[in-house]
């Protein structure tokens, strides 16, 4: 990922509440809300796309292509069979690049997001109960969703 | 057929599966009675303990995903068509990678009790109509997937008693439905999760144990084991190359692909599937646990692949496809020929105890959907008390397992397998285009949930009902008449994309988004991402 440089995980520390003055207004809007969704949004549809897209694929080319699966390797081991048990391997790595995808790119800004919006939550309690009724108002007929 | 059915199980071996089934079936009951929901809560009746270990959360999502289906009928096909038996399996294995990558975390962040809740947080029109069509898909799905399991357990029964008369079909399914309904509306989903742990480490534990077995019977050499498959299949080394079943014409090649499509996409999608992935309450114990059910999924299917063709190299192809044209007994026959009647007898209760836990997670995921969704906020408009719903949620569990018996004592001789990939396809194209639309597109409306819903549901139950599966052809419910105009039998090829499309087209065609919309998106996405306060 060329544009995530890995320096920008840690901006949310330097940018804590007390020398920040004036928040962003929204957290949506904030640059590093923006970079949270792409490191997790590309990550899973690149991941998604390489392990489904490549198992159909697989699937395709089996049956349009037999002559090429039905290559020997070894004794009774076909392409085509050792590409089917290579899936089981592309499947485990793909778990362990997403579990240290998140732990290390992801995790780390949603934390710092999160306890920014705490405070954000906070003093906007303090100053304008108006716009948490607005909040609530786009949510009609659900019960005590706002709380849990 | 009869005889030979009635030759696989013999007096001891049936014997020691009732004594063990019932014993597994007495246990599990106290458990499900003690674990129930002590103060009438609704939140612990819908998603159980929420503060389990990663591993038990596993173990439970694994029992949820992995149904007999796997069990009896993968490692049949795998038996009967060598390669392309096992590209099920392969299926079943990536269609959960789905779940892990794309869908899990930002579900759960965004998530309540059901899809609807997650749904209804982030659309501000057309909450309750959605909700209607979200229940409706659900339960169709659901109602499929448990009469496929119900149907399952009698042809199941075949394997000992040979084709049973009315009366013991009708005994096995009651017996067999009442208990599901005592988990599901007295147990909830504590008492689910209790049958799926113990049914995941029975499912893991034997599946492992025979594929270990055949392993040690060939000296742990794969290749051995590959070409004995191959010279006792009766298809030489065809048996391992593609096309056995499938190859025959540029249309079945077509056919498998849509049901390659609809396993990978359906299985995602789910009600009861990610139903749990709702019930841990962190983030990070949700993940460990994905992980968890990443490798017990991949065990278990890499040990279903080794079964099917242990099967075919110790018992025959030949033998197995008498006994059961579909392959279901494969399993019971390798296990009689490799450890005599112990090991079917316990691989025969492991098959029930899987049918009764998938089938009991069904009944509450329907269950759920009908109290919260279609009772709570469609019908009572979200005015309805906890102990109301609770409740109606009870209600529903026996309504629906009763339903699902009626139903599946009719379709006595339907191919299990055709129900349960129809509900895939209903799945993989109503409700996981809502889902993935509602998760990730800024513009996504009400009118493109409602049209992806109803379109994707009708889509895929039309082209069955206008398919090979219901006329035509001499397996076909009514083999006389012929109205199938549409040649595949799996529709999921192009249900799929019609799902998408029509959520797509809904959403811009319809009314302009209103800025209170993309207002309720923003802060969808920002609990989404960062997750809300607990």
């Amino acid at each position: 990922m060329p544009e995530f440089s890995p320096w920008h995980d840690n901006s949310f520390t330097h940018s804590s509440p007390h020398n920040e003055p004036a928040p962003c207004r929204r957290i949506s809007e904030d640059p590093e809300f923006h970079s949270l969704r792409r490191a997790q949004r590309r990550f899973g549809v690149r991941a998604t796309v390489l392990s489904v897209g490549g198992f159909l694929l697989y699937v395709l080319l089996s049956h349009s292509v037999p002559g090429l699966m039905n290559q020997r390797l070894l004794g009774n081991l076909t392409l085509g069979l050792a590409l089917g048990l290579g899936q089981f391997v592309v499947m485990g790595v793909t778990a362990w690049c997403y579990v240290r995808h998140m732990r290390t790119r992801v995790d780390p800004l949603a934390r710092g997001l999160g306890s920014r919006l705490d405070q954000h939550e906070a003093n906007s309690l303090r100053s304008a109960a108006h716009r948490g009724e607005s909040a609530q108002t786009v949510q009609p007929g659900s019960r005590g969703y706002r709380t849990w | 057929m009869v005889t030979m059915s009635a030759g696989i199980v013999d007096r001891f071996s049936l014997n020691l599966t009732f004594v063990l089934f019932l014993s597994v079936v007495v246990v599990t009951l106290f458990m499900a009675l003690l674990t129930a929901p002590q103060r009438d809560e609704l939140g612990e009746f819908y998603l159980g303990n929420r503060t389990m270990s990663p591993l038990r959360n596993g173990l439970a999502m694994c029992g949820d995903y992995l149904s007999a289906a796997t069990l009896l009928g993968s490692t049949g096909l795998v038996a009967l068509n060598g390669y392309d038996g096992l590209l099920y399996l392969g299926g079943t294995v990536v269609a959960w990678m789905m779940v892990l990558l794309l869908i899990a975390e930002p579900l759960r962040r965004t998530g309540k009790f059901t899809l609807g809740d997650t749904l209804a947080l982030r659309l501000t029109r057309l909450q309750r109509p959605a909700r209607l069509a979200l229940a409706v898909c659900t339960l169709a799905i659901t109602t499929l997937y448990l009469v496929a399991q119900l149907v399952g357990s009698m042809a199941l029964l075949t394997q000992f008693t040979g084709e049973p008369s009315a009366a013991t079909r009708t005994l096995c399914v009651v017996v067999i439905g009442t208990i599901v309904i005592v988990y599901a509306a007295i147990g909830g989903a504590p008492g689910a999760t209790v049958i799926q742990i113990i049914k995941a480490v029975m499912l893991v534990a034997g599946v492992t144990v025979t594929a270990v077995m055949v392993l040690h019977h060939y000296d742990w050499n794969p290749g051995a084991l590959l070409s004995a498959a191959a010279n006792h299949s009766g298809t030489g080394t065809q048996f391992l190359e593609p096309g056995l079943r499938y190859g025959v014409s540029t249309t079945s090649k077509l056919d498998f692909f849509s049901l390659e499509l609809a396993i990978v996409l359906g299985l995602a999608a789910l009600p009861h599937v990610l139903m749990r992935l709702l019930a841990p309450r962190k983030v990070d114990v949700l993940r460990s646990s994905l992980v968890w059910a990443v490798g017990l999924v991949g065990l278990v299917c890499l040990a279903a692949g080794i079964l099917g063709l242990g099967a075919t190299a110790i018992v025959g192809r030949e033998t197995i496809a008498e006994t059961d044209h579909k392959g279901d007994s494969a399993v019971l026959l390798l296990a009689n020929a490799l450890g005599g009647g112990i090991l079917t007898a316990l691989l025969s209760c492991l098959a029930f105890v899987t049918l009764l836990a998938v089938a009991a997670g069904l009944t509450l995921a329907a269950a759920s959907s009908l109290a919260h969704d279609l009772y709570g906020e469609v019908i009572r408009k979200g005015r309805a008390s906890e102990t109301e719903e609770l409740m109606v949620a009870r209600l529903s569990a026996a309504v629906i397992g009763v339903l699902a018996m009626m139903l599946a004592l009719v379709s006595w001789g339907a191919n299990t397998a055709t129900l349960a990939f129809l509900a895939f396809a209903i799945a993989a194209s109503a409700i996981l285009p809502t889902i993935v639309y509602t998760l990730f597109w800024r513009r996504f409306t009400g009118q493109g949930a409602l049209l992806s819903l109803w379109g994707g549901l009708i889509c895929s139950v039309l082209l069955v009902l206008f398919s090979p599966v219901v006329s035509s052809t001499p397996g076909s419910f009514y083999p006389e008449s012929d109205f199938a105009w549409f040649p595949l039998q799996n529709p999921g090829i192009v249900s799929i994309p019609a799902g998408f499309l029509l959520g797509w087209l809904g959403t811009v065609l319809g009314d302009r988004q209103e800025p209170q919309e993309a207002a309720a998106y923003e802060e969808f996405e920002v609990r989404m991402l960062v997750g809300a306060k607990e």
